[in-house]
C-alpha cells in the first residue's frame, strides 16, 4: 500500500475554496486585504442587552443579516456560529467551483470545529428563564448544539459521510481541517468540508473571558514588548478539501495543497501553554508534509498576545527550527480579526493561504518593541513581500491541545 | 494618590490582605521578600487574585509582563499597585 502521507506518493489533500465570515465581513478576500494591509478590525463593543464589563472592544461581525443569506425555512434553527458557517461555506463551495448538489453523496465529510456552539441561543434561554421568567426558545435545543453546524451544512449540500463537530477550543478549526484531510488521505472519503466557527461576544461569555485575565484592555499587540492580552473575535472559516486528481480531472485549480497536520496534546495544566506540547506538534505537522524546517517560509502565529502564549511560541518554534527560527517571518494576525477562537484557526489558514498564493507576509500590527523573550521575526506592523513555497498556521488551545497545519503550493 | 506614600503603604496592605485570602496563605509568610514560588501561588491563584482586586478596587488588571515576570511578593504588589493607581487616576 502507498504511504497516505502526501510525500509517499498517496492522495494528496489540496482546498480547492474557501469562504470566510469575520470582523471584516464576508468574503475571504476581505480578510486578506485587512491582514495584509494591517487594518485593525477591532471594534467598540456592541451588545443587545447593557454590558457592565470593563472590557469594551472586541472583533464582531458588522451589519450581518442573515436573512440575506439563509433560506427562511432554515433560518430558525441556525444559531450565529450556524450562519456564519453557512455563509462562509456558500462562498467556500462556490470558488471550489461546485454547486449546491456537486458533491452530495456518501463520499462527502462534513466536520466542522466550534469552541462551545450556539452560545449565543444558550445565554439567551438562560437569561429568559431565569430573569424574565419565561422559558427558552422552543428550538434552543438544535440550534445550540455544536453539531448544528455541520448537520446544517451537511443538509445544504446533501453530504452523507461521516458529519461531526469538533470542539478543542481554540484548536478546533485546525483540528476539523486536519481530520478531513487525513479522511480524504486514508480513502474514507473523497471530499471534506471542514473550518470552523464562533459566536460568543456577548455579555456573560466576555465577562467570563475578562475573568482569566487574557484580554487587553486597549491593544493587542503579539510577541511585542507592552502586550497585556488578546481580543475577542467571532466568525467562520470553511474549506473544500479534495484530492489534487479529481480537482485536476474536472480542470479545476487549487488554491494549494494542505501538506501537512500535526496534532498532540500537552496533558499538563488547564490554561498555561507548554513548550513541549507545541514543539512536539510543530514537528510532527513537518514530518507528515514530508518538509524540513528550512522550506517553511512563514508561520501565521498562534500569537494571542499574552504574556505566555507568545513566549512559549517563540521557544517552541525556536526548539524546532534552530537558528532559522530567529529569521523566517513570523506573524499574528489575532490584532486583525480578534481571537475567534474555534474559528481561530480557520481564520488564520485563511490568511496563511493567502499570503503563499501572494508571496506577501502578512503584518503583526501594533508592535511596539522587540520583547527578548520572544526572539523572533514578527514582520512588525508592515506586510513583507517574501518568496514563499511552503507555510505554517499554528493552533494551541486551552486546555492543552496543539494542533500545526502546512500548505503549500499545489503542482 | 499616586504621590501620597501613606495611601501607598495602605493600598500595599490591603493587597497582601487579598494576596493571603485567595492566594490561601498563611498572612504572615506574605512579606516583602517572599517568593510566589515560595507561597505556592500557581497563575491559576494569581488570576484569582486579580479578579479578588477587581471586585475591591473597581479595576481591570491584566496579565501583562510586570505581573507574569515577579519573582517575589514585593515586585507582585508593586505592580499591581501601579495599575491601580493608574486606572484611579483616569478615573
Amino acid at each position: 500500500m502507498a504511504d497516505p502521507r502526501s510525500g509517499g506518493g498517496g492522495r494528496r489533500v489540496v482546498v480547492s475554496g474557501m469562504g470566510v465570515v469575520c470582523a471584516s465581513g464576508a468574503g475571504a478576500r476581505k480578510l486578506w486585504e485587512a491582514a495584509r494591509d494591517g487594518v485593525a478590525q477591532i471594534r467598540e463593543l456592541k451588545t443587545e442587552r447593557p454590558y457592565d464589563g470593563r472590557i469594551r472592544i472586541a472583533a464582531q461581525v458588522p451589519n450581518f443579516d442573515p436573512a440575506a443569506y439563509i433560506e427562511e425555512n432554515v433560518l430558525p434553527f441556525c444559531d450565529p456560529f450556524t450562519q456564519f458557517a453557512v455563509v462562509a461555506a456558500d462562498e467556500a463551495m462556490a470558488q471550489a467551483g461546485f454547486g449546491r448538489k456537486d458533491i452530495a453523496g456518501p463520499r462527502t465529510a462534513v466536520i466542522m470545529g466550534t469552541g462551545i456552539g450556539g452560545m449565543t441561543t444558550i445565554e439567551d434561554g438562560i437569561y429568559k428563564y431565569y430573569v424574565e421568567r419565561t422559558r427558552p426558545e422552543t428550538l434552543s435545543v438544535p440550534k445550540l448544539i455544536p453539531s448544528a453546524m455541520p448537520t446544517t451544512l451537511g443538509a445544504r449540500f446533501s453530504a452523507l459521510g461521516p458529519t461531526f463537530a469538533v470542539g478543542s477550543a481554540c484548536s478546533s478549526a485546525s483540528q476539523s481541517v486536519g481530520i478531513g484531510m487525513q479522511m480524504i488521505r486514508s480513502g474514507m472519503v473523497d471530499k471534506a468540508i471542514v473550518g470552523g466557527a464562533e459566536a460568543c461576544v456577548i455579555n456573560a461569555t466576555i465577562r467570563a473571558w475578562e475573568g482569566l485575565r487574557v484580554m487587553t484592555p486597549n491593544f493587542c499587540r503579539p510577541f511585542s514588548m507592552g502586550r497585556n492580552g488578546m481580543s475577542l473575535g467571532e466568525g467562520a472559516a470553511v474549506f473544500i478539501l479534495e484530492t489534487a486528481e479529481s480537482a485536476r480531472a474536472r480542470g479545476h485549480e487549487p488554491l494549494c495543497e494542505l501538506a501537512g497536520y500535526g496534532t498532540t496534546s500537552d496533558a499538563k495544566d488547564p490554561v498555561r501553554p507548554d513548550l513541549d506540547g507545541a514543539a512536539s506538534c510543530i514537528t510532527q505537522a513537518l514530518e507528515d508534509a514530508g518538509l524540513a524546517p528550512r522550506d517553511i517560509h512563514y508561520i501565521n502565529a498562534h500569537g494571542t498576545a499574552t504574556h505566555a502564549n507568545d513566549i512559549t511560541e517563540s521557544e517552541a518554534i525556536l526548539r524546532v527550527f534552530g537558528d532559522y527560527g530567529r529569521e523566517v517571518p513570523i506573524s499574528s494576525t489575532k490584532p486583525i480579526h480578534g481571537h475567534a477562537l474555534g474559528a481561530s484557526g480557520g481564520l488564520e489558514l485563511a490568511i496563511t493561504i493567502e499570503a503563499l498564493r501572494e508571496q506577501i507576509v502578512p503584518p503583526t500590527i501594533n508592535f511596539l518593541d522587540f520583547d527578548p523573550r520572544c526572539p523572533i521575526d514578527a514582520v512588525p506592523n508592515v506586510a513583507r513581500a517574501h518568496k514563499i513555497e511552503a507555510a505554517m498556521s499554528n493552533s494551541f488551545a486551552f486546555g492543552g491541545i496543539n494542533a500545526v497545519l502546512v500548505v503549500r503550493h499545489a503542482d | 494618590m499616586a504621590d501620597n506614600p501613606q495611601d501607598t503603604e495602605k493600598l500595599k496592605e490591603e493587597i497582601i490582605e487579598v494576596i493571603a485570602s485567595e492566594g490561601m496563605v498563611d498572612r504572615t509568610k506574605v512579606t516583602p521578600d517572599a517568593t510566589i514560588e515560595s507561597l505556592d501561588l500557581k497563575s491559576v491563584d494569581i488570576v484569582m487574585i486579580l479578579t479578588a482586586l477587581e471586585e475591591k478596587f473597581n479595576v481591570y488588571i491584566p496579565m501583562d509582563g510586570s505581573l507574569q515576570e515577579a519573582k517575589t511578593v514585593e515586585s507582585l504588589i508593586g505592580a499591581i499597585a501601579e495599575h491601580i493607581q493608574k486606572e484611579r487616576e483616569t478615573q
